[in-house]
């Protein structure tokens, strides 16, 4: 970190105390909105620790690789002997610094992370050995050029093609680079034995992940979107089995709940599905505003929720190679990152989903400037229009200014499905 | 672009090879059993004869020896005329010349007892006595071998695995019948046809000998009893018959580690990246479970079975084909004589041979082929075929011993298909070539060898070799390519079993894709339509095990 942001110590100070007053009332409404389940504290105490408190969250031996995406395979870190964090940041604060050096119009997203690299204020930014930046949309291709400039930087390029062959063989060379990347910085090899074991630990989180889904897609919900959106954020800072630990104490907690008829909200309110860009702490604005102004935020189709760990990987071949093939398999096939120039899949996914989570209104996010995601609205639109689902399309960019605007709209939405409900149930 | 053209021309120069090859097929020697008429031994015992036996003698042969037995009282050693077959002519064996035998022998001895008087139900009657033996390494050719010869009047010839020709005073008995004492004392009456044959002579009785009689008039008979060397299991003769396949496995093993190490000093020339050999020598000893599908167990199950009904099972359950008249198309070798059923691929490749069977055989053939194409399809390949337990061994060998395998993707799948084609072709057509498919066949070896037989192999060996490598690094390599396959998959849509997905749940993770054996990519990524059989499907069920 030698071309350190120039900022004096009281302006750090400042950033330090702003970030953390947005990220702490953040938590607070997240936890006022229902307090009634145990087992989600120790998610949000994660996010207090990196957000709240600019607490090192890893041991200070660990050697971390700081990721984007949900395309970086966190197994072959694993397999490393490092640890990984998620970087993808919804700072308002860090989006504010960050504002400078990143062009108008860049997503927010890049200018968190710019904003945190910058000040160098966040130990979780700070203690990385590597950043691991795959080449998914513009702007994170030209954060990896920024980026390289603060700290070691692996750039891993991803096919915009993932269904023929020659995509996935072009990414197993992407990570057969990324690996020997990794390795020099661990200075660990990473054997079939090592590989294996990172592959069981992500897998273990992958499991309590599908069973979590499962008490997602419970009709009156068992707990808030909301709350699951905060745990998903939480994965990114904690260890693959850490966190499974703690999700299997969640996936119980639930299970007796469900058993004893114990919800999180009185009525069925109207389910609603949040599919787009990524919904980062403590950017929470949109599933917090859905679940307060009297929806229930069911399910998720973006990359900080359910599609980052949901997929297991699945070894067809136990040698190295074939180790190494499941893995670029599953970081790229079952993937609906709209970067993918042929993405129908993702259409399949959000109908899937539509049905598996009975879904009565679909709230397409895009944060300013994530064009890719802009790209795909119309064909979704057209195609939920079919099924009678309404659509509405929210953009926010990290900032408070717009949530008046967006709470407007979004009570509005969900008012529009509660008399169509209404309408229904008449002539039923 | 260029990888795909050279992959082209690679698969197209193979075409052409094989189909060159396989008109000199048999010039390719890559296993000659020198088993020689010279080496046997000629025995005489007095020992007890065998129920069957009615004549007074007989032979029988095995452990590289003759032996002739059971004289009752009334013959002397000396009255018994030998004679012995060779390529051109008919001799007669004495005393001076007669052991060790002969170079020129082709292994078929006849040996003739002057007539006698006998009473036989109460009735004075002539009897002409033969008894006739076939050994050696011609046994189970299809070449008939009748002696035809002025000395020997009454005459039984085997000829193509289950026919036996029958002759008086040198001519084909027409339209007569003859009575045939099996080994086990039952006794069959059957009748020649126009040609002197008898269709459909049980293969059980040539195995383990008979007498037939023939009485031309109310005062004379005539009995041949008839012994073809038996190769019972675990006898030298047995063990010696997996010589062959050995010798296969062996090159094999030495291919496959010839091309380990051609591919690691290649992969580190071209790029450090791949330094799969290097972190392959650890061991890995985890558990993680992929494999505890009860399907997959079933599936292993079946072809375990499938692999012993076709090798040993004949013999040890059943001296012999029990149903010889339903035909299973699966690449099975019908050069082991003790399979259960019959496997239909001999009469596809030598469609000729089909129609000289009688028309109740060729009729049970079609119809049973047929409802195996139409019900079964191409799950007997994933489940039933004995190549293909083969080549699933080989593949968890490969996964065992932790060598990364070859990838076939798509477009190498497709650049396969004119070898398909060409096999297909030859599976078809090549007996009109005057070639023999099964010298060409890959599966020979091995159900000739586990039936305990001696079957040279040819160009089939070289082929085998091909095959044991590339399904090594290739799962299922054979079946993408396997003629009798693509014809079994013609009718997948009236199948009874289908392969069907739930769409509704799938995430498109690739996970099918990866494990498919064929590499078929519908299964992937079909997301409204239901059935996704394709004619090349296995029904393996890899896809369905590994998917999430």
């Amino acid at each position: 970190m030698n071309a350190m942001y120039d900022m004096n110590e009281k302006h750090k100070d400042l950033f330090v105390r702003k970030s953390s007053r947005t990220a702490a009332s953040y938590l607070r409404r997240i936890r006022e909105l229902s307090d009634d389940i145990k087992s989600l504290s120790p998610f949000l105490d994660v996010l207090k620790k990196v957000y709240a408190d600019f607490e090192p969250v890893h041991n200070d031996n660990d050697i971390l690789i700081g990721t984007l995406c949900a395309m970086i395979p966190n197994e072959l870190i694993y397999a490393a002997g490092a640890k990984p964090v998620r970087l993808c940041s919804g700072s308002y604060t860090a989006y504010s610094i960050g504002d400078e050096a990143v062009p108008r119009d860049a997503c927010p997203l890049t200018k968190a992370v710019m904003g945190f690299v910058e000040t160098g204020t966040s130990p979780v930014y700070n203690n990385c050995a590597l950043m691991a930046v795959p080449v998914t949309c513009d702007c994170k291709k030209k954060l990896a050029g920024l980026l390289s400039e603060y700290m070691p930087t692996a750039v891993l390029q991803i096919p915009s093609d993932k269904v023929s062959d020659d995509g996935l063989n072009r990414y197993l060379e992407e990570l057969y680079r990324f690996l020997q990347e990794l390795e020099s910085v661990t200075g660990k090899t990473v054997t079939r034995q090592s590989l294996w074991e990172g592959i069981n630990k992500v897998g273990r989180a992958q499991y309590e992940m599908s069973r979590f889904t499962e008490y997602r897609k419970h009709t009156p919900a068992l707990l808030y979107g909301t709350h699951t959106m905060a745990v998903m954020n939480a994965y990114s800072y904690m260890l693959a089995d850490e966190w499974a630990d703690l999700m299997a104490e969640l996936n119980t907690e639930l299970e007796e709940r469900k058993r004893k008829n114990i919800f999180a909200e009185k009525e069925k309110n109207p389910r609603i599905m949040v599919t787009g860009s990524p919904i980062a702490f403590p950017n929470m604005k949109i599933p917090l505003l859905i679940e307060e102004t009297g929806g229930i935020l069911a399910a998720d189709e973006t990359c900080m929720g359910e599609r980052g760990i949901y997929d297991p990987t699945v070894i067809t071949d136990k040698s190295f190679e074939g180790m190494m093939r499941a893995l670029a398999n599953r970081y790229i096939r079952p993937c609906t990152c709209p970067v993918f120039s042929d993405n129908r899949q993702r259409l399949f996914r959000i109908k899937q989903m539509i049905i598996t989570h009975q879904i009565e209104g679909v709230i397409y996010h895009v944060l300013r400037g994530c064009l890719v995601y802009d790209y795909e609205y119309t064909i979704i639109e057209e195609e939920l229009e079919k099924l009678d689902i309404p659509v509405i399309r929210v953009e926010s960019d990290y900032n408070e200014e717009d949530v008046e605007q967006l709470r407007v709209r979004i009570e509005a939405f969900i008012e529009l499905i509660k008399l169509k409900n209404l309408k229904n149930s008449k002539k039923g | 672009m260029k990888a795909d053209k050279i992959r082209r021309i690679i698969v197209w120069v193979l075409c052409i090879l094989l189909t060159e090859g396989a008109f000199f097929a048999k010039d390719f020697v890559l296993y000659d059993f020198h088993l020689l008429v010279s080496d046997y031994t000629y025995e005489e015992s007095s020992a007890e004869k065998p129920l069957y036996a009615d004549t007074s003698f007989w032979f029988s042969y095995g452990e590289d020896r003759a032996v002739q037995y059971g004289f009752d009282d009334n013959i002397s050693y000396d009255d018994i005329e030998l004679y012995a077959k060779t390529e051109t002519e008919v001799l007669h064996v004495s005393d001076e010349d007669e052991y060790p035998f002969s170079q020129e022998f082709i292994g078929c001895l006849i040996a003739a007892v002057p007539p006698r008087t006998q009473t036989i139900n109460g009735e004075e009657k002539t009897v002409y006595d033969f008894a006739r033996a076939d050994f050696g390494p011609h046994t189970f050719e299809l070449t008939p071998r009748a002696f035809n010869s002025a000395d020997i009047a009454f005459e039984l010839a085997f000829e193509k695995r289950n026919k036996i020709q029958v002759f008086y005073k040198n001519e084909a008995l027409q339209n007569q019948e003859l009575t045939v004492t099996g080994s086990d004392g039952s006794e069959h009456t059957y009748t020649t046809d126009l040609n002197g044959y008898i269709e459909d002579f049980p293969i059980k009785y040539i195995r383990n000998g008979f007498t037939a009689a023939y009485s031309p008039d109310d005062t004379s008979i005539y009995r041949m009893s008839y012994a073809l060397e038996d190769y019972p299991y675990f006898t030298t003769h047995f063990y010696k018959a997996h010589l062959p396949l050995l010798v296969m496995l062996l090159i094999t093993a030495v291919c496959i580690v010839c091309l380990c190490i051609i591919r690691n000093i290649y992969e580190k020339k071209k790029s450090p990246l791949y330094l799969s050999g290097k972190r392959s020598a650890k061991s890995a000893s985890g558990s993680y479970n992929t494999s505890g599908s009860k399907f997959l167990l079933i599936r292993w199950l079946f072809l375990m079975f499938g692999f012993f009904w076709w090798t040993y099972a004949g013999k040890l359950l059943s001296s012999g084909q029990l149903l010889n008249t339903v035909a299973v198309p699966v690449f099975s070798c019908p050069f082991n004589l003790d399979q259960v059923l019959e496997s239909s691929c001999y009469y596809l490749t030598h469609l000729p041979y089909l129609f000289t069977r009688n028309i109740f055989y060729v009729i049970s053939f079609l119809v049973t082929l047929f409802l195996f194409l139409i019900f079964g399809g191409r799950i007997l390949c994933g489940f039933m075929c004995p190549l293909g337990f083969i080549q699933d061994l080989t593949d968890k060998l490969r996964s065992v011993l932790h060598i990364k395998p070859i990838y076939v993707n798509e477009r190498m799948n497709k650049a396969l298909q004119p070898l398909k084609w060409v096999w297909v072709i030859l599976f078809l057509c090549i007996f009109f070539a005057g070639v023999d498919f099964c010298d060409i066949c890959p599966n020979k070896v091995f159900s000739s060898a586990f039936g305990g037989f001696w079957v040279n192999q040819a160009l089939c060996g070289f082929l085998t070799i091909a095959v044991l490598v590339c399904s090594f690094f290739i799962k299922r390599f054979w079946c993408i390519i396997c003629p009798m396959g693509y014809l079994l998959g013609f009718f997948h849509k009236f199948n009874l079993f289908k392969l069907k997905k739930d769409c509704s749940a799938c995430t498109e993770c690739g996970a099918c894709y990866e494990s498919c054996s064929m590499r078929l990519k519908n299964i992937y990524t079909e997301r409204e339509n239901e059935n996704v059989q394709t004619i090349d499907c296995l029904m393996c069920g890899e896809c369905i095990d590994k998917c999430p």
